[in-house]
């Protein structure tokens, strides 16, 4: 019965998000009575949809197992907390998840913003068409209400295992909430674009919702990458699977846009740009959610599914897109400026930045349609792979950072004057270079690429390093935010180097009792026990590492049965410190009683999540700051 | 400059759009279906019921194996196709995937057993080199090689998309009884 309510009243909102739409289309947007309707029927929308969504909450953890989607990823056994985060760990649900937050961002917008934005009402309407297409593929190709009648099964056939997991348990939320997060500037764009006075400034109202978008989406990004490296076994911390990839394309649009967006807000400049990547982030999150769903390329995140999910993703994207674009063409000559944008000033190196961020854009695009096409043609699948990417973002990258770097000095809407800059920049080229060097000498370093990567990311730290200075002891101001944020990007790229020269790995043979010797290491393989646990079996092997400076630790791999699903996963063991993760994990055991043994040295792999949390620190500041300043 | 602009700002997407709706509509491409042949792979394994030793060469003809199992709720659903299939005499192999003999047998008495033969793949080894990634997934098998491979749910519509053409085309023997 509550299932039924539950179905019913999404399917009730979807009415009340259509009349939104209706409202807000043909009414005056200039009366605010109107605007406060619109506002108030979006609102009911929502709240009938959440509450629709806490039943299903309730259903889940009640073991609900004639709901079809239930008995499919829950188990009784499970712990209530993953009774929860069943609900998204499939098409579905998360599907279902995706929507909520979709709406949640526009009701927090129709509650903060005020009723006078002209732009309020339409914005509305355009949320609420796009929450429309969205139950409509919800409620008709992939409905997460269906049950199994009349005979419920007694038991559910449990999450998938490497899904139980805390950090799986935030990362899909924490993603979906920045994929539809740019839901509001998308909104706010295509408004402004339809109203046509290029008076009203929508930059301003947008920025404070793109930069918690954007913000979400860093940490989402971050949390997946995480979650690879030490409950899948992956290894690593970004392996170019095409799911990683759709993430990273409006990840990179919206870097483009929040920057861009500072620039129309301020002065009215690059307002193509700024409108024309608002456009695009959604579309990419869009394109994104098709990509996954649709079934179309072989990736661990990928759904199995039907076609005509695939379709009505690909039409409803399609539609929304080329609207969109049709009308951003047709407004075109309203978004020129008359002002032309000075030859080094800010606004000039922000606009190299979104060059070459379109340029890392449309190469994974690129890299991800390409073996799409190449079936197309040639029916053989191809993969395209780390080396395609690393060769376009790794110069693509250090040239971004070299402009980021001269950025520092510019100001908005003047040219450079080198001399007032003279010295912190001078001397943070000679500084990183001597660092460099250093480095080079003292580690052996000899791959350019890698050098050269140090090099600009060590300029971007110093230079910072200048600018804080100046800002404690001369009191010069600048943006702390800006300035924690490109940190974040010069430690990135550091980490990044450091990474991928230092780590190793190997594969070893070792018996029980034995021992081997490994970069200095010796591994003894001191202990095998069987473990029986509540859902499954396990196997725990207990390695001795002696390093070579004495210290000794204990690390414990294990594989694991479940047996709900047959399914064996591998638990990794991480011997953690700043500046490297010992990282084992239990492959095979041979005939002859030996066991194959997989291990690690991961070098500053810690610090690429710590850049980006640090980005993400400083954007979640500055939307504080934001908030506080309306 | 700014037509050029205007027009590419359209043609791209477009482009873009139309490429993925014809990739989505070809004929070859089916979310879950694999037409690719190949060969069955060697096995030895017991049946279920009686735990006698069945091999690769045991299996003759054209016949549908489909992966399953007593903890996997969407073979619950697949059931009562595969049933609806067996009464019209089309052959269906099962192979019991990661399974306790005991739960699988008490759920084949509950809700009717659509296979002639059952093969207990308890390690699932045979699985794996078939290339299965869950429960269920359905192969179309033909004279030792696999014709068809389709993961997910069989349901009269994947049934009608992906099974009927390969068994019409392929001239399988009992292809006059679909």
């Amino acid at each position: 019965m509550l299932v039924q309510i539950a179905h019913f009243l999404s399917i009730l909102s979807t009415g009340l998000f259509f009349t939104t739409f209706l409202f807000s289309f043909f009414f005056s947007n200039k009366d605010i009575n109107i605007t406060k309707l619109i506002s108030r029927i979006y609102s009911h929308g929502f709240l009938l949809l959440l509450t629709s969504f806490l039943i299903y909450v309730y259903l889940a953890l009640d073991d609900n197992f004639s709901v079809l989607y239930i008995a499919q990823h829950s188990n009784s056994l499970l712990p209530n907390f993953y009774k929860v985060t069943s609900i998204w760990s499939a098409h579905e649900g998360s599907m279902y998840l995706w929507i909520v937050f979709l709406c949640l961002w526009g009701f927090l917008y129709s509650y903060f913003v005020s009723y006078e934005d002209v732009l309020k009402a339409k914005s509305l309407g355009i949320i609420s068409i796009i929450a429309v297409g969205f139950l409509s593929f919800l409620l008709l190709t992939s409905n997460p209400f269906e049950t199994i009648l009349p005979v419920a099964p007694i038991d559910g056939a449990d999450i998938n295992p490497v899904l139980q997991d805390p950090a799986l348990a935030i990362h899909p939320p924490t993603l979906y909430l920045g994929y539809v997060g740019f839901v509001i500037a998308f909104a706010n764009a295509i408004s402004f674009l339809l109203n046509g006075d290029k008076n009203i400034i929508w930059e301003d109202s947008v920025r404070i919702w793109s930069i918690s978008a954007w913000v979400f989406l860093t940490v989402g990004i971050a949390l997946g990458s995480w979650w690879a490296y030490y409950e899948l076994g992956w290894g690593g911390y970004w392996f170019w699977d095409p799911v990683e990839n759709v993430a990273l394309m409006p990840w990179l649009a919206a870097t483009a846009f929040i920057h861009s967006l500072s620039v129309s807000s301020k002065s009215k400049l690059l307002r193509i740009w700024t409108i024309l990547l608002s456009i695009m982030v959604f579309s990419l999150s869009l394109f994104g959610a098709f990509i996954v769903r649709s079934g179309i390329i072989d990736s661990v995140h990928s759904f199995a599914n039907d076609p005509e999910r695939g379709l009505y993703l690909l039409s409803f994207a399609g539609i929304l897109v080329i609207l969109s674009l049709a009308i951003f063409s047709y407004r075109l000559p309203l978004l020129t400026s008359n002002k032309n944008i000075v030859s080094f000033s800010k606004e000039s190196f922000i606009s190299i930045n979104n060059i070459i961020f379109g340029t890392l854009i449309f190469s994974t695009m690129l890299g991800i349609l390409y073996p799409l096409i190449y079936e197309y043609l040639y029916l053989q699948k191809i993969s395209v792979g780390a080396p395609f990417y690393n060769a376009i973002f790794v110069p693509s990258t250090i040239l971004a950072a070299l402009f980021l770097f001269f950025s520092i000095d510019s100001k908005w809407q003047r040219t450079y004057k080198i001399v007032n800059t003279y010295s912190p920049m001078i001397l943070s080229v000679i500084l990183s270079l001597l660092i460099t060097v250093l480095v080079a000498i003292l580690y052996k370093i000899s791959n350019l690429w890698i050098l050269v990567s140090l090099y600009t990311g060590f300029l971007i730290i110093i230079r910072y390093i200048f600018v804080i200075f100046n800002f404690f002891f001369r009191s010069k101001y600048s943006n702390p935010y800006s300035i924690s944020a490109h940190i974040g990007l010069g430690l990135l790229i550091v980490s990044i180097a450091l990474n991928s020269e230092f780590s190793s790995e190997r594969a070893i043979n070792i018996k029980l009792k034995g021992n081997d010797t490994y970069m200095g290491h010796e591994i003894n393989f001191d202990n095998l026990e069987l473990i029986k646990m509540s859902n499954h079996d396990s196997v725990r092997a207990s390695f001795i590492v002696n390093d070579p400076k004495g210290k000794r630790f204990i690390l414990s791999p294990e594989k694991r049965k479940y047996f709900t699903r047959g399914q064996i996963t591998t638990e990794t063991a991480i011997h953690a410190t700043p500046l490297k993760d010992i990282y084992i994990t239990l492959g095979d055991q041979l005939d002859d009683g030996s066991w194959i043994v997989n291990i690690q040295f991961n070098y500053f792999i810690r610090w690429v999540w710590f850049s980006a949390i640090l980005m993400a620190l400083a954007g979640s500041l500055l939307a504080f700051s934001l908030r506080r300043a309306n | 400059m700014i037509t050029f602009f205007r027009f590419l700002i359209f043609v791209v997407p477009i482009s873009l759009f139309s490429f993925l709706y014809f990739f989505i509509n070809d004929n070859d491409y089916y979310p879950g279906a694999d037409l690719r042949v190949s060969d069955m792979p060697t096995f030895e394994l017991t049946t279920l019921y009686d735990g006698s030793k069945i091999n690769n060469l045991d299996l003759k003809g054209s016949f549908l194996i489909n992966v399953w199992a007593s903890w996997c709720i969407t073979c619950r659903i697949e059931h009562g196709f595969l049933v609806n299939l067996s009464s019209k005499n089309i052959p269906i192999v099962g192979l019991n995937y990661k399974d306790e003999k005991i739960d699988a047998v008490e759920w084949l008495n509950k809700y009717e057993d659509p296979y002639g033969l059952i093969i207990h793949d308890f390690s699932g080894s045979l699985a794996l080199d078939m290339g299965v990634t869950g429960a269920p997934e359905t192969f179309l098998i033909k004279d030792g090689k696999i014709i068809a491979h389709f993961s997910g749910e069989v349901n009269k519509r994947v049934w009608g998309d992906v099974f009927i053409p390969v068994i019409k085309k392929e001239k399988v023997e009992w292809n006059d009884q679909i």
